[in-house]
């Protein structure tokens, strides 16, 4: 990475933190032997903010976040097939809005289960590789983006099974695409990020028709004309590793590497030369002992907060739109020391919960200031 | 402090620092110590601006976001009102289980109290409420139905025709990590060399900040060495870089103040048409490719080196003057009309004043007989040729006027041929300038007969006239006479009004010029003022008048431009070059009067001298682009031959490329990378294609006798399918261009355009078929051994030609760094091809990158040289049935072969008959 230049020095927070909040262990689930790649609250549907889902080996699970601690288990999906190891889960709804699980993981299968009915809805074969992220369209819930090690990005519609725009080819990535995510506002945008150390802005307006045929095709949905994004609209190497996590935050992105931070930077596109342009790092949320891949951080539906986990169990969460960051708190347990692949926060913030390699659940609740 | 600073700076420059005396020293330190603490403060207001902006900005950002928020809130409970509204009756397990589960929670919480109350609950639904229950016993768990997954591939681009790598793509020189899935661990695929590569940045652009700190320590303390060298050292960089920034600075400034006052320039003009041709023409050079005849072709890449080809063709010759106007605007007509109003009017003023001496018909036969019987034969062809059309004459006017002054030195009586010889024959004018001014004067003559003969001359391009200025000065004498020959009828053809002025004979001319009638007309002004020993210039503003100069003004640079390419390539036909290249820019007409006018120009460069002469003629004549170019092509091509020898050398030195081996073909030697030469004349030993081995080919420069060329085939009955047909003994395809028999039929394949084919389709040459794309479907499906296959959809016969392997054209540096990932995954696509390239299919490809390796296959991969370029095409090696998998031979090392390529009897008797393997292994898809 060259030289920040005067001037334009991001702005890092300090670690100290700050107790704006205070965490304690409420709960602490073991799933099972297999590591717990991910944890997602459901932000689609307000009905089920307590309601989150866990992925891991080859076993999909919903539970219930209670009163005091309580995690209840509502429902579990087990892969017939052993080998299956989920590493994304996501939620997403139907056009009626039944509640979706949406899984994938190694076998590069995107399992689409009806938690309404208890059934699985569809299976999108089609990545040439396992899955490494599921991301849903905030707006338009039945819409997910997969990242996938294929070096693809595709755009689903889960309502009809419509692999609708492939993101790979001549401007793709390099390497495995670790994670993707929807423009909270701008619904053509996406970000994906990946092995390749590059970040890369995806624009489907040129496309947007196809999605919108997406809901009202009939026909069988292998003869949907699928659509290849080439290039993408920008491409920023604000990282000299592995990226394996990125997310919106407006029009910012946060993202990490392996460097022990999360970096947030505007990506700033030149109007000439599309597909270039420069990113200006602005702040940087410290996060020691994170340096291996596939830790993914998570943010409160507010996007006021982010968790993430370490290496060693710990988990820091920071406040993200304040300038310079504040930590608000640092959460460990003696217990804890396994590696935290991903964190969930729940809509106000006030729950953590975070899935361990060692396959369990921990659940963190605030401590009522007063 | 200013003028300190500035005094120490002034110093500083005139003399070095190290001569300084301990005062100046001193002082030296001081300033650096002040500008040390300005630049510290400068940077620590820059750095407070920023955090205040990057504040200002995260909250914008905010407030953006917190209204997204709030929407996606209202969306979520949207989604709930909808779907209780409609969902009442639908079960909807999802929020039972919630329901279940909350419930529960309560009757535990009570069940403390009362158990009995809450026993109805399965125990299938429990609660955790600490750790130690496992949730599968928790939940009974719903299955999920086995879906049979892909094997797996990497998201890959079809390719039609084989890419050269794009620049970006390269792994060379970047880190690469490999991370091994099963193991866990990550392997750094990258060697220190390449570490080293990774260090040298780019050049970092200035950003604001740095130009504001610059900015202004510089108008703090001064521009002097001292708070360079701080500045460089604050902002890491070099003084030098940051001496040049700040004059940019204070350029931008000034240009800034200037475009304020200067205001808003219109620029209207047409961006495209103000664009010179040779800019336009720029592109084209730098992006089509003349081998595949496509724009941005991605094989050969852009700015390709520019070969001309040694046989050029000859300019267009027009068919026999079809005498036919091009349009309504066609010089032809218009001049007709024209012609008719002046030549009548000529006449009618001829005849009035020859009342008294002679007619125009009495005035031919007398000069004919001045002409004497030397120049007879010529003046008769002359005479024909202008007979034949007078508008010939016209477009030619200039050429003819030079043709027969070189017909004394060459017998090129050819008007259009002796155009090819003028600029070299201005050597020999100027030598022997008295008697090429004689032959001139004879010629002129001659000339003067030709143009009276067609009775049509008084239009005449004024081009005569400075060359007799020339004349004149090199024989004063013998001037006297032509320009009294001289009948010219230069005209503003524009305004259909001549300038006329009677000309009255001279004293002590000639005995055949006195039978001139002394009321001849002439219409050229500049005429007499070259008698009076005008300088040129006014000649050019004189003879050109105000026509030329609106007209000239009116022509953009393009379109000069595309004048100019026009003459190149048809000649002075001004009907071909507005129809085909001026079309829509300029009628017929305007470029006829613009030829005449540049031709007028040429003519007073010539005037100039011989260098000038040169130069015009390279300007405006296809003479001139003829032969200075050539000068200047070769330089280049010298230029060029000499960079590609180094390389070869630094092949040889290195001896890199001599270990590969060829992966197909059952010799030692790699494939030759093919690159067209240079060369003008037959290639000698310089020749880079024969330095380099390979043979010519129809892209060269060479002439088609060059004895380093392939000639091609000229097999008729075998169809080029054995080794008997010299192309396929040499492992390339038949090409239409060079084999003699081997042509390629259009349309139906019936040998359309007339021609018959010559015994049904059996004599269709059948080394064609990567060329014509003559090839079989393939289909891709899983493979019976492994991953990925390709397979056959229609049954073919032995030796059949399958398809190309198609993929990215990387270097041997490149797809050694590649192939170590690859074979991490274990799945290479990567293919030898020549001493240059490996192709490798991994991203871009087709589908027979599919086929897997079998050590009994039934398909062979062979290299073949099609059209300069090797190509691999994939060929039955049996008879393969329809639907049959396609397997090839990869030509493992024995000990990198997968366990599952190896054959049972110990790594193959196959190794034997020859291939030495290429060492990379390649396994399934």
């Amino acid at each position: 990475m060259a030289k920040t230049p005067i001037g334009l020095e991001p702005v890092v927070g300090s670690l100290a933190s700050s107790k704006k909040r205070e965490y304690r262990v409420t709960n602490r689930l073991q799933e099972g032997k297999r590591p717990l790649y991910a944890v997602v609250f459901n932000f689609i549907d307000s009905r089920y903010f307590n309601v989150f889902a866990t992925v891991g080996g080859n076993r999909v699970t919903v539970y219930q976040c209670l009163e005091g601690g309580v995690i209840a288990v509502l429902q579990s999906y087990v892969d017939e097939d052993k080998d299956e190891s989920f590493y994304t889960v996501s939620w997403a709804c139907n056009v009626d809005g039944t509640p979706f699980v949406v899984a994938g993981g190694i076998n590069g299968i995107i399992r689409v289960i009806d938690a309404s009915n208890e059934k699985i809805h569809k299976s999108f074969v089609g990545h040439g590789d396992s899955i490494n992220e599921i991301r849903t369209q905030p707006l338009k819930p039945s819409l997910i983006v997969s990242a996938s090690k294929d070096e693809s990005v595709r755009l689903w519609n889960v309502h009809s099974g419509i692999c609708i725009l492939i993101f790979a080819g001549a401007g793709g990535h390099r390497n495995e695409v670790l994670s993707v995510d929807f423009h909270p506002s701008d619904i053509h945008r996406i970000a994906s990020c990946g092995m390749d150390n590059t970040v890369k802005i995806w624009s489907m307006k040129e496309f947007w028709t196809y999605v919108e045929k997406s809901f009202t095709w009939t026909d069988l949905p292998s003869k949907f004309p699928t659509k290849y994004v080439q290039f993408p609209v920008f491409l920023a190497s604000v990282h000299s590793n592995y990226v394996d996590c990125n997310r919106w935050l407006g029009d910012f992105i946060l993202s990490k590497s392996v460097d022990n931070e999360i970096v947030l930077w505007e990506p700033k596109m030149k109007e000439q030369s599309p597909g270039e342009g420069t990113a200006d790092i602005l702040q940087k949320y410290p996060v020691p002992e994170c340096d291996i891949w596939f830790i993914k951080f998570s943010c409160d539906f507010h996007y006021n907060a982010a968790a993430i986990g370490n290496r060693e169990g710990k988990i820091f969460v920071w406040e993200l739109q304040s300038s310079p960051p504040v930590l608000i708190a640092r959460l460990s347990h003696a217990q804890s020391k396994s590696p935290i692949r991903q964190t969930a926060m729940s809509f106000d913030g006030s729950t953590i919960l975070s899935c361990c390699e060692d396959g369990t659940i921990w659940r963190w609740d605030a401590v009522p200031t007063n | 402090m200013a003028a300190k600073s500035s005094l120490s700076a002034s110093v500083d420059r005139s003399e070095p620092p190290k001569d300084s005396s301990m005062t100046q020293i001193e002082e030296n330190t001081s300033t650096v110590k002040e500008v040390l603490s300005v630049i510290d403060s400068l940077k620590k207001q820059v750095s407070a601006d920023r955090s205040v902006s990057v504040k200002k900005r995260l909250e914008e950002n905010r407030q953006k976001l917190g209204g997204i928020t709030n929407l996606f809130y209202k969306l979520s409970n949207e989604r709930r009102s909808n779907l209780i509204s409609d969902a009442d009756s639908v079960s909807d397990l999802l929020t039972k289980r919630q329901k279940d589960a909350l419930g529960m929670q309560n009757g535990l919480d009570i069940s403390n109290g009362d158990k009995d109350n809450h026993s109805y609950q399965e125990p299938s639904t429990a609660v955790l409420m600490g750790s130690s229950i496992p949730v599968k016993n928790a939940v009974r768990p719903i299955k999920l139905t086995e879906v049979k997954k892909l094997p797996p591939y990497t998201t890959w681009i079809f390719l039609d025709r084989n890419q050269r790598m794009t620049e970006d793509q390269s792994v060379v020189g970047r880190r690469r990590i490999y991370y091994d899935q099963s193991g866990g661990e990550a392997l750094i695929c990258s060697d220190s060399e390449e570490e080293v590569n990774e260090e040298d940045e780019e050049k970092r652009d200035f950003v604001e900040s740095e130009d504001f700190i610059l900015r202004m320590t510089i108008k703090e303390d001064g521009l002097s060495d001292p708070v360079l060298e701080s500045l460089a050292q604050c902002l890491s960089r070099s003084p030098s870089e940051i001496k040049a920034r700040y004059e940019r600075l204070m350029k931008e400034e000034k240009d800034a103040g200037a475009s304020q006052n200067g205001g808003i320039e219109a620029q209207n003009w047409n961006s495209f048409l103000e664009k010179d041709l040779e800019a336009a023409l720029d592109s084209f050079d730098n992006l089509f490719c003349r081998r595949c005849l496509v724009f941005d072709c991605r094989l050969h890449g852009c700015s390709q080196d520019l070969i001309f080809p040694a046989d050029k063709q000859p300019p267009w010759n027009h068919p026999d003057e079809e005498n036919a106007p091009c349009g309504s605007h066609c010089y032809r007509s218009v001049l007709k009309s024209e012609r008719n109003g002046t030549v009548s009017s000529q006449i009618n003023t001829e005849e009035k004043s020859n009342s008294s001496s002679d007619g125009v018909t009495a005035r031919m036969p007398s000069r004919k007989k001045s002409s004497g019987p030397s120049g007879r034969r010529k003046v008769k062809s002359c005479q024909s040729e202008s007979a034949s059309s007078t508008a010939k004459n016209l477009s030619g006017s200039s050429d003819s006027e030079i043709g027969p002054r070189l017909e004394g030195s060459s017998p090129i009586p050819q008007l259009s041929s002796s155009k090819n010889k003028i600029a070299g024959k201005s050597g020999i004018f100027k030598r022997n300038s008295k008697r090429v001014a004689e032959r001139v004067l004879l010629c002129r003559r001659k000339r003067h007969k030709k143009m009276t003969a067609s009775d049509s001359d008084s239009v005449v391009s004024g081009g005569v006239s400075p060359r007799d200025m020339k004349l004149r000065s090199n024989a004063q004498k013998e001037n006297e006479d032509t320009k009294s020959f001289l009948q010219k009828n230069v005209k503003s053809p524009n305004t259909g009004r001549s300038r006329r002025k009677e000309w009255p004979l001279k004293e002590g001319v000639q005995g055949e010029v006195s039978e001139v009638p002394s009321s001849e007309t002439i219409n050229d002004l500049a005429w007499s003022n070259s008698n009076d020993g005008l300088r040129k210039e006014e000649f050019v503003d004189e003879n050109l008048g105000k026509q030329e100069l609106s007209d000239h003004k009116s022509w953009k640079a393009i379109e000069k431009g595309l004048f100019e390419k026009g003459v190149e390539i048809f000649g002075r036909n001004s009907c071909l070059i507005a129809r085909n290249l001026l079309n829509g820019l300029k009628t017929c007409w305007e470029v006829f009067q613009y030829m005449t006018c540049s031709d007028n120009k040429v003519a007073c460069h010539a005037a100039d001298g011989f260098i000038s002469l040169l130069e015009g003629y390279s300007k405006f004549d296809l003479n001139g682009t003829m032969g200075n170019n050539e000068v200047r092509r070769r330089s280049r091509f010298l230029r060029r031959r000499a960079r590609v020898r180094r390389l070869k050398y630094t092949w040889k030195s290195a001896a890199y490329h001599s270990i590969r081996k060829r992966i197909t073909e059952r010799k030692d030697q790699p494939c030759r990378q093919y690159n067209p030469c240079g060369c003008q004349t037959a290639c000698g030993k310089q020749c880079s294609c024969l330095l380099n081995g390979t043979c010519c080919e129809k892209y060269c420069g060479c002439p088609k006798s060059c004895k380093n060329r392939f000639r091609g085939c000229h097999c008729a009955k075998s169809q080029c399918r054995s080794r008997q047909c010299p192309c396929f003994a040499a492992d390339r395809e038949c090409d239409p261009d060079v084999c003699r028999n081997c042509w390629v039929s259009c349309g139906d394949g019936t040998g359309s355009l007339g021609v018959p084919p010559q015994s049904g389709d059996n004599y269709e040459c059948r080394n064609m078929k990567l060329l014509l794309k003559q090839q079989q479907r393939v289909l891709l499906g899983r493979s019976d051994v492994s991953g990925w296959g390709a397979f056959l959809k229609n049954s073919v016969g032995k030796h059949e030609y399958l398809g190309e392997y198609t993929g990215e054209l990387i270097s041997h540096r490149e797809a050694d760094k590649r192939g170590k990932i690859y074979d991490r995954e274990n799945s290479s696509f990567l293919f030898n091809l020549n001493d240059q390239f490996v192709l490798d299919a991994y991203r871009k490809g087709d589908k027979l990158k599919f086929a897997n390796h079998s050590p009994d296959p039934n398909c062979y991969a062979k290299v073949i040289m099609v059209a300069g370029d090797h190509r691999v095409g994939i060929f039955a090696k049996e008879r393969i049935n329809a639907g049959e998998e396609l397997f090839y031979d990869y030509r493992y090392e024995p000990d990198r072969a997968p366990a599952w390529a190896r054959k049972p009897e110990a790594s193959g008797t196959k190794k034997e008959d020859g291939a030495p393997s290429s060492g990379r292994a390649k396994k399934l898809a």
